[in-house]
């Protein structure tokens, strides 16, 4: 924990000591710097925010709110005419948010005069919290900046399309370049493709009492040993896992099992059973554990006692209608200046790419169409300024709670106080 | 693991008992039983902290269930940390019960391992919700401190006026802690939202709740420091302080739906 402000010294008011002068513009500027009048516009502010947030925003929030609370529609309208459905975007919002700037200028402002007339400790601590409200005031300043010059806008492309301006809501934002999305992937945390570490065979012989888990590793044999066999006999039967496919389909011309996609829609697993001198092929499913297709050997299937069921996680997912857990979502672009390919980048979420002062995110995709990516481009010079506030903020805030009480503690071991 | 899940459990509750004993009997043999056992809860769910983290190959702080458990293991980090300066026997039971219903409490959702979502794989994840939830730990012990306070200052009350004193101390030193790190997780957060998304602000509930915290915070230290508010008004802020940090965290994941809506 760090060491923290002393109990013992408080901080001078910035509104003291009184300046002279008594005109409207000295009145405006003493209520500005008046803690009073800041702790009110914060509380509004956060008043504001409380609204905001217990309230539907925006278009799609009310839309959605309305599908499940049709009745509220009245309601609903009439607070979207109060412009409580798009609070933070609201000129009295606005207007709060430029007070509170005006507030923290002018006590920032008559802090740092604070600087010189304080001494040893408290210096300390005035110069940290000056700093802190500098911080403050450039992540408003950056956030300003940011709203009046900075761009936003979405480019939505297929493999192979190339765009050189995005949409945005204030119209396209043109681009000096060219992006063409050369690729786009979707990964999943499993592979829905193969079957995962927990999945496995169950292989049950029930006239002998015998039952076994086996993991679906392929081609690995392994041995079928009745209970009651004697011990170092030979296992009568060995079973292995000849193939896995995520969704079995079978040619009707070849007759050729093939999986039609990627997808664990229908996994199914191919065991082979050796025993009394046969070998006997069939396929096992997941979803369908009471339909077996035999192929290989078709007669020695009654000869063989063994039952089998393919347990499959994918499978569990797919009944149950869940989506998989996804991974990453990734975007290869190419940058293309004056039809030349000049860069190339594969981009993610929490992996932008930026070029000349635009930075491309990963945003959407859709599931039912692989092929196609939907990719927000943001231009916002008002980032460094705002990054140099937060900056600012954490060097003010550990001066005042670190810096100032050690120095404090400091002056009293050297002075005897205890 | 879920061993060393539900030793940790069951040391903050017996730390709660000793504690409980402690006040009762006024025997120190108690209180020194307390802490070792909030001690012992500490470091055994540090192990389980540590071996979950190399299990899953990320940070132990993706879900209700770990942020619940990471909550319990600050709590016992910011009151161990002030028992050291400081040695307040219902101080200790508080904070065990806080602690141990912070880890019933997670018994109760799914503690299997998931994957990440692509949105909170970044490195950013681990010293986002730390810091955030050391200042939300500074916080709770806060305002355990500010209703210690008001029951000290009740009308005849016979306690000290030291006692007070000392609790108005602890009361501020522990919000100007826990207010160091809410900035530093409200803003570390902001960067990372801004690599993920592109904004790094987006009035989010989540956000917009911590922002509305960290007024209430603010207002409290601006009304210690510079006003010299002390006593019932200052606990008073503390306790709404709070309860805006347990909406923040809590009332936002079940009650709201946004960007955060994965911490439920």
């Amino acid at each position: 924990m760090p060491q923290v402000m002393s109990d013992q010294i408080q901080l001078p008011s910035p509104t003291l000591p009184a300046r002279g002068g008594s005109g409207p513009v000295e009145f405006v500027l003493s209520r500005l710097a008046s803690l009073k009048f800041a702790l009110t516009v914060v509380a509004l502010i956060a008043l504001a925010c409380v609204v905001g947030t217990l309230i539907p925003q925006g278009p799609q929030q009310v839309a959605a709110y309305l599908e499940r609370h049709p009745g509220a529609t009245s309601g609903m309208n009439l607070l979207s005419l109060l412009g409580l459905t798009r609070v933070f975007y609201t000129w009295w919002f606005v207007g709060l948010l430029f007070v509170f700037a005006a507030s923290l200028t002018v006590c920032t402002a008559r802090r740092f005069s604070m600087i010189r007339r304080s001494a040893g400790v408290q210096r300390a601590r005035v110069i940290g919290s000056f700093i802190t409200h500098v911080g403050l005031l450039l992540v408003l300043a950056g956030g300003a900046v940011g709203v009046i010059w900075g761009q936003k806008g979405i480019i939505q492309l297929h493999e192979g399309e190339s765009a050189s301006q995005a949409e945005g809501q204030e119209g396209s934002m043109l681009l000096p370049f060219t992006v063409r999305l050369a690729k786009f992937a979707l990964e999943y945390h499993e592979n829905p493709a193969a079957p995962v570490g927990n999945d496995k065979l169950l292989v049950q012989w029930s006239a002998k009492k015998f039952r076994a888990e086996f993991p679906i590793d392929l081609k690995v044999e392994h041995p079928v040993i009745p209970p009651d066999a004697p011990a170092g006999a030979e296992p009568p039967f060995k079973v292995s896992v000849l193939r896995y496919v995520s969704d079995f389909s079978l040619d009707g011309s070849s007759g050729e099992v093939k999986s039609r996609s990627d997808k664990p829609n229908n996994p199914a697993v191919q065991v082979s059973v050796t025993g009394g001198g046969r070998t006997n092929t069939q396929w096992v499913f997941a979803r369908f554990p009471d339909f077996s297709d035999h192929g290989g050997m078709a007669d020695a299937t009654d000869s063989m006692p063994l039952q089998f069921r393919f347990e499959s996680a994918h499978a569990v997912v797919a009944a149950a209608g869940r989506q998989w857990s996804i991974k990453a979502f990734k975007s290869t672009l190419e940058v293309l200046e004056q039809g030349v390919v000049v860069d190339s980048r594969t981009i993610m979420v929490n992996s932008p790419y930026s070029r000349r002062g635009y930075t491309f995110y990963q945003v959407n995709y859709d599931p039912n169409d692989l092929t196609w990516s939907a990719l927000q481009v943001v231009k916002d010079p008002g980032v460094p300024v705002v990054y140099g506030g937060f900056i600012l903020i954490m060097v003010g805030l550990t001066v005042v709670f670190c810096v100032s009480p050690w120095l404090d503690a400091q002056r009293r071991t050297k002075g005897g106080i205890s | 693991m879920n061993l060393l899940f539900n030793l940790g459990m069951a040391a903050y509750f017996a730390a709660l008992v000793c504690a409980v004993v402690c006040l009762i009997s006024k025997r120190k043999l108690f209180d020194l039983l307390a802490n070792l056992l909030i001690l012992a809860g500490l470091l055994t769910q540090t192990v389980y902290l540590g071996l979950r983290w190399q299990q899953a190959g990320r940070a132990p702080f993706s879900n209700m269930f770990e942020s619940l458990v990471l909550f319990a293991w600050t709590v016992a980090v910011v009151y161990l940390v002030l028992r050291i300066r400081i040695r307040i026997p219902w101080l200790a039971a508080a904070s065990a019960t806080l602690s141990a219903l912070a880890m019933a409490h997670a018994s109760t959702f799914e503690s299997a391992i998931q994957p990440l979502m692509p949105a909170l794989q970044s490195n950013w994840l681990s010293f986002h919700v730390m810091t955030c939830f050391l200042g939300y730990g500074g916080f709770a012990i806060s305002a355990l401190v500010a209703v210690g306070f008001l029951v000290a200052d009740r009308k005849g009350s016979n306690v000290l006026p030291e006692t007070r004193e000392t609790l108005e101390t602890i009361l501020s030193q522990t919000i100007s802690f826990g207010f160091l790190f809410l900035t530093l997780g409200i803003l570390t957060g902001a960067v990372w939202a801004n690599s993920a998304w592109g904004t790094y602000w987006s009035w989010d509930p989540k956000e917009t709740w911590s922002l509305i915290t960290w007024f209430v915070y603010a207002a409290f230290l601006h009304c210690r420091f510079m006003r010299g508010w002390r006593g019932r008004r200052a606990a008073w802020i503390s306790i709404i302080g709070f309860l805006s940090v347990l909406f923040t965290y809590y009332g936002v994941n079940f009650l709201l739906t946004g960007l955060h809506s994965y911490a439920s």
